[in-house]
């Protein structure tokens, strides 16, 4: 691409037009899901109200609770609910693979993926949490214009036909979510996950699939090519490859559950045939749960 | 053209290539079908997969076959199969000429004998054989030109009515005499006839002779002869066969004139007779209204027999001045006149003011002198009618006054008074003899006897008219039988009575062929040749060698004897003959004639007609290698997993659509059908069957229903078909019929409801589609199929289109009714006789109601066709006149609808002066 300064400004203006378009659709997402109160259900740093204790050795007469305490003759300490922010990191496959959409009526993969991403990250800074995506070009950070740098980076576009996990620059403990379809080289997840595992960083490994890539509804002399185009494989009878291929994606969704197993993390899938709103639910929940457990 | 197993080939050689088709099969199998490129993520997944051995990379085997049969079909097809070839070994060189009887005979089976032509014809042409053509009814020399330009032509050949007659065969052998050698293909009508013998010798010289002849039987019907009150029908049949039934029909005029089938008869041959009688017993009314008998299902001259006089009994009213008086009967006057006229008339006693309500032929007064008015005013209108007065005279006519110093208006003659009297007691002179009878008097011709004398008569004063007048005269030249016409009819005076006492002419046999000859009485059902001396008969219709009886035109009259003993042939027609009153009919079989069928002798090879037709199948094959081919691409689309079933979907719906959808009247709920007809204008079109009309019809009718919808007020739904077996037909105001002539004639029962849809105010637009070239005769297929199809339909008496008719005004002005032709023969109900043209008013008064039919051969309905996109469908005449004749069309149309919607709404317009004025405005 040549970056004179006009293609340069009709490319940010094309970039830019449909920005707006992605966050009103992820705004619209989540405001759909209320969040709760985030709090952290112990006592610490915060600014909600916990709970009343009768002041201890080793406290500051700053931290008795004059107005509580003055109801009686015991000295009463007043402590918040901790309430801490966490650090959400995000990784959506940008790949070629996910540029696909078997039919018309279906949003292609990458778009789901975005919009799913988006969404859930426009939850979590309501939350108050710091939202960034994983690797160095956005850390975590919180407040409303992350929203815009997130739906920026997300919009880009990767020319490789599958990416790798962007596993760089995890900060420990945090959280983690991965959306994509995992059809590629399994190799590098696994170093994401294991590197991630070591971090204490927990997440959820999100497996977005297409419905055809599911069922797999071809027959006759076919010529599959990737949508990058530099894989391809023929076939005289695609009829009889089928069963095959869904062994093969039974092992490797049973690999990537088996890998989460081991790590910590939770598997979900989804299909783009599906509705959007139920994998917001669940991502939001399988977030949440988990966090709750974590505690 | 190779043989093999009763198919034969065109191209043989080609079916070499028929070798190629296995290797085609080694090179069809190996290739798979093309792949298919789709964008698939999941491919990494499938990388390493390979295909199954066990699974087939090739064509499946039965679509292979499918492909080789499509390919096989291809070559076999080009190489020209033909089913049932003619065998091309019996077929010899050189010049071929092909030899037609053409007579009557073989008129019932002429499509049949075109057919086999044509079948030989196209086997000679393929032969590269040169072809004459020689009917030996009418013998041509025959140019030898390529079998094609005579295939071109057959059509024009047609049956002549009669048989070779020897001055024919003379002829033809003259002709043959002078070409060069030929072979003969004789087209026999399997009746012998005489010199047939030395024609097929003459003809044998010159080459082979292969005769072809029908095995059908010839049957032809004689004269029907009238005796002791039935009328007798001999069927005759060349070939004494197996029993056989055969039907008579008896054609004639209903009392409305129209022609009709007026009785039938069964006629059965014995097993090995040659000849079947039946017997009709007909009042004698409908006796009087036969024209002719014909064998159903025949189609031939041989078959119909026409009726002449010979059947019709006249009705004579015998009244005489002395009815009253006593006497023996010899003297009654009416006496002789009463035995020359029984064995042939139908004789009527009574007073005048009696018989003239039966309105008898012919009324005989003898020695009647005064009539009083009540009964000569009605005598007068009933001569100028058409009634034939004779009068005799006598004692009392010289004794009265009649016709004295002005000429009765019942007399031809003044006469003298007194008479005169010569030869007898009293008076010098011999008794006179006729004189022979001069050219031009309708007894020119008959021999004069010797002993015929008058002594006394009547005498006519000398006038200006009277040489004119006198047909008869005695020696002296005195005029002994006067006439004179009266409008219709005639007056004859025999200036003798009719009893001996005057003149002995009443005694001879004379005075019966004077009566004959003036069609008093109708004479023997054959007159005899001698009879007819000195007569000449014209032609008034004449028969083609179908039967089928037309109009003589001017052909030249005939000399009586001539008339009925000289054999048929181009210069005496078979048909009705006339002559002053008298009509002769000269049949094709006299009542003499056998039917004897024509033999060969064993050395003539002697085929049937009915060779098995060639049929080249190349079409057939090609047809059904396109559809295999089709079947093909389908298959491989499904097999390849492009004909998903969406697609399927729509293919079945393409199909779907590409079936015809009819707009016709056929539904299987006659309730929808009778709503849908009745709640709005429908026109409506008869279906055919012919699938070119009827959508031309259903156009047509398109087109007129717009131009109703855009010009008036009628806004008539879209035009329907209807089937004239199912449908009612009420809901129709007009039904539009074009008249093919292949067409099913319609059932009694739809015959039925088409007299009741005529009579409750329908109109049926019949339309032959031929510009009428026929005028409405049997000459053209059309034609003769409209009269088929018109004879059982209650159709009132029709004339031409008159120009003050209410169908020229309804709308527009009209005075040319064009569609596709411009022909101004439109046929109408009649105007009643009595409808005048009222002073001041610009119409007649004419019928109160709507012409049941129209009748015309414009095609109209070609006129007014339109596409879908309202465009014409068909171009009409050429450039601006072209479309102001298909306006014209439009608007006959708007006037034809207008006339049946609103009757004679307009016709009532000349009535507004009148209604004002009595409105006193």
């Amino acid at each position: 691409m040549t970056h004179s300064p006009l293609t340069l400004r009709a490319n940010a203006e094309g970039e830019a037009a449909r920005l707006p378009a992605l966050l009103a659709r992820a705004e619209q997402l989540a405001g759909a899901v209320l969040p709760g109160a985030h709090g952290r259900r112990r006592a610490g740093s915060g600014d909600d109200f916990w709970q009343y204790r009768p002041a201890q050795m080793g406290d500051s007469r700053r931290m008795v609770d004059h107005r509580r305490s003055a109801r009686g003759d015991q000295e009463f300490v007043r402590e918040r609910e901790w309430q801490i922010a966490q650090s959400v990191m995000l990784w959506v496959d940008q790949g070629a693979s996910m540029r696909f959409a078997s039919d018309k009526g279906l949003p292609d993969k990458a778009d789901r993926a975005r919009l799913l991403g988006l969404a859930l990250s426009i939850l979590l800074l309501r939350g108050g949490e710091r939202v960034g995506l994983t690797g160095a070009a956005l850390p975590p950070r919180r407040g409303n214009p992350q929203i815009l740098r997130l739906a920026e980076l997300l919009c880009q576009e990767d020319t490789r036909e599958y990416a790798p996990p962007e596993h760089r620059g995890m900060i420990p403990h945090a959280r983690a979510i991965f959306i994509s379809d995992f059809l590629g080289d399994l190799d590098p997840v696994r170093t994401a996950l294991t590197k991630a595992a070591d971090r204490g960083v927990r997440g959820v490994l999100y497996h977005l699939l297409d419905p055809a890539e599911e069922a797999f509804p071809f027959a006759g002399r076919t010529i599959f090519e990737s949508v990058g185009g530099t894989l391809r494989h023929e076939t005289l009878k695609a009829n009889d490859l089928r069963d095959r291929y869904l062994d093969r994606l039974a092992a490797r969704k049973d690999e990537l559950q088996q890998l989460c197993v081991r790590t910590g993390w939770r598997y979900g899938l989804h299909h783009t045939d599906a509705s959007a709103q139920s994998a917001l639910l669940w991502l939001y929940g399988a977030l949440d749960a988990r966090q709750g457990s974590a505690a | 053209m190779s043989v093999f197993g009763g198919i034969g080939f065109t191209a043989p050689w080609l079916l070499l290539a028929l070798l190629a088709l296995p290797i085609l099969w080694l090179i069809l199998r190996a290739v798979p079908p093309a792949p298919i490129r789709r964008r698939f993520p999941g491919v990494a997944l499938l990388l390493g997969l390979a295909d199954d051995e066990s699974t087939t990379d090739r064509t499946p085997w039965w679509l292979l076959l499918l492909r080789m049969l499509a390919v096989a079909a291809i070559i076999v097809g080009l190489a020209g199969p033909v089913l049932n070839p003619q065998a091309e070994a019996e077929q010899g060189s050189g010049p071929l000429l092909m030899v037609l009887d053409g007579s009557w005979a073989g008129a019932s089976g002429w499509d049949r004998k075109l057919t086999a032509l044509d079948a030989q014809l196209t086997r000679a042409g393929r032969a590269e054989r040169t072809v004459g053509i020689l009917t030996l009814t009418d013998p041509q020399v025959p140019t030898f030109q390529s079998a094609d330009v005579w295939r071109s032509r057959l059509p024009g050949l047609s049956p002549a009515p009669w048989q070779p007659s020897p001055a024919e065969i003379a002829r033809a052998t003259e002709i043959m005499a002078d070409l060069p050698g030929f072979d003969t293909m004789w087209f026999s009508d399997g009746l012998d006839y005489p010199g047939r013998d030395d024609l097929r010798t003459a003809l044998q010289s010159k080459g082979a002779v292969e005769v072809h002849q029908s095995a059908s039987n010839v049957i032809g019907i004689a004269p029907a002869v009238y005796q002791d009150g039935a009328i007798d029908l001999t069927l005759r049949r060349a070939i004494p066969g197996p029993e056989r039934e055969a039907v008579v029909q008896a054609h004639g005029r209903d009392p409305a004139g129209n022609a009709r089938i007026l009785a039938t008869a069964n006629a059965s041959f014995e097993a090995g007779a040659t000849e079947a009688t039946t017997s009709l017993s007909l009042p004698a009314e409908l006796r009087a209204r036969l024209t002719s008998f014909d064998i159903a299902g025949q189609r031939s001259a041989g078959a119909r027999t026409l009726v002449d006089d010979g059947l019709r009994r006249r009705e004579v009213a015998l009244i005489s001045g002395r009815g009253a008086q006593e006497g023996l009967q010899l003297l009654s006057p009416l006496h002789y006149i009463e035995q020359a006229l029984a064995p042939n008339a139908d004789l009527i006693d009574g007073t005048l003011t009696d018989v003239l309500p039966a309105n008898p032929d012919v009324i005989v007064l003898a020695d009647v002198a005064t009539l009083s008015p009540a009964e000569a005013e009605p005598l007068q209108e009933w001569i100028d009618a058409g009634g034939m007065l004779i009068r005799f005279a006598g004692p009392r006519i010289a004794a009265s006054d009649v016709s004295r110093i002005d000429e009765d208006p019942l007399m031809p003659v003044r006469l003298r008074a007194g008479g005169r009297s010569v030869g007898g007691a009293m008076s010098w002179g011999e008794p006179k003899a006729l004189a022979p009878f001069r050219n031009g008097s309708p007894f020119f011709g008959l021999p004069v006897p010797d002993d015929v004398t008058v002594s006394a008569q009547v005498v006519a004063q000398p006038d200006p008219t009277l040489a004119d007048r006198v047909i008869a005269s005695l020696s002296d030249g005195t005029p002994l039988v006067t006439r004179k016409a009266v409008g219709q009819g005639q007056i004859v005076l025999f200036h003798v009575t009719a009893t001996a006492e005057w003149s002995t002419l009443p005694l001879s046999g004379l005075f019966v062929q004077m009566m004959e000859r003036l069609a008093v009485s109708s004479g023997a059902s054959t007159p005899e040749a001698g009879s007819l001396e000195g007569t000449t008969w014209t032609p008034l219709r004449v028969m083609d060698g179908f039967g089928t009886l037309s109009e003589a035109g001017n052909l030249p009259g005939v000399a009586g004897p001539e008339l009925i003993s000289a054999p048929a042939d181009p210069a005496l027609p078979p048909g009705i003959y006339g002559s002053e009153e008298r009509r002769l009919a000269r049949n094709v079989l006299t009542a003499e004639t056998k039917l004897t069928p024509a033999t060969w002798p064993s050395d003539v090879p002697l085929r049937g007609l009915a060779l098995p037709p060639e049929q080249p199948l190349a079409a057939a094959l090609l047809s059904l290698a396109i559809l295999l081919l089709v079947a093909d691409v389908l298959a491989s689309l499904a097999l390849s997993g492009l004909l998903l079933r969406r697609s399927a979907g729509k293919l079945a719906l393409i199909l779907g659509l590409g079936l015809p959808q009819m707009g016709d009247a056929q539904e299987t709920d006659p309730e929808s059908f009778a709503v849908r007809s009745a709640s709005e204008v429908t026109l409506a079109h008869v279906l055919t069957g012919n699938s070119d009309v009827d959508e031309v019809a259903r156009a047509g009718l398109t087109g007129l229903s717009d131009t109703l919808y855009f010009r008036t007020t009628v806004e008539p739904a879209l035009p329907t078909g209807v089937d004239l077996e199912q449908d009612e037909l009420a809901f129709f105001p007009i039904l539009y019929w074009p008249v093919t002539p292949d067409q099913p004639q319609p059932s009694t029962e739809a015959y039925g409801k088409l007299n009741d849809y005529l009579r409750s105010g329908g109109l049926i637009l019949f339309d032959t589609r031929d510009a009428d070239i026929a005028s409405y005769g049997a000459a053209s297929p059309n034609g003769r199929k409209l009269q088929e199809l018109a004879a059982p339909l209650d159709i009132p008496p029709l004339e031409p289109l008159p120009g003050d008719h209410v169908l020229t005004r309804t709308f527009y002005l009209l005075q040319d009714y064009p569609g596709r032709y411009t022909s101004r023969d439109v046929w109408v109900e009649a105007a009643p006789p009595d409808a005048e043209r009222i002073e001041g008013m610009p119409f007649r008064n004419l019928n109160d109601g709507v012409t049941p039919v129209v009748i015309g051969g414009n095609d109209w309905a070609a006129a007014w066709a339109v596409r879908r996109d309202g465009a014409p469908l068909l171009p009409i005449g050429r450039g601006y006149a072209g479309e102001r004749q298909r306006e014209l069309a439009y608007r006959f149309g708007v006037n034809l609808v207008m006339h049946v919607l609103t009757g004679n709404y307009k016709s009532d317009q000349v009535h507004v002066p009148a209604l004002l004025d009595r409105l006193g405005q």
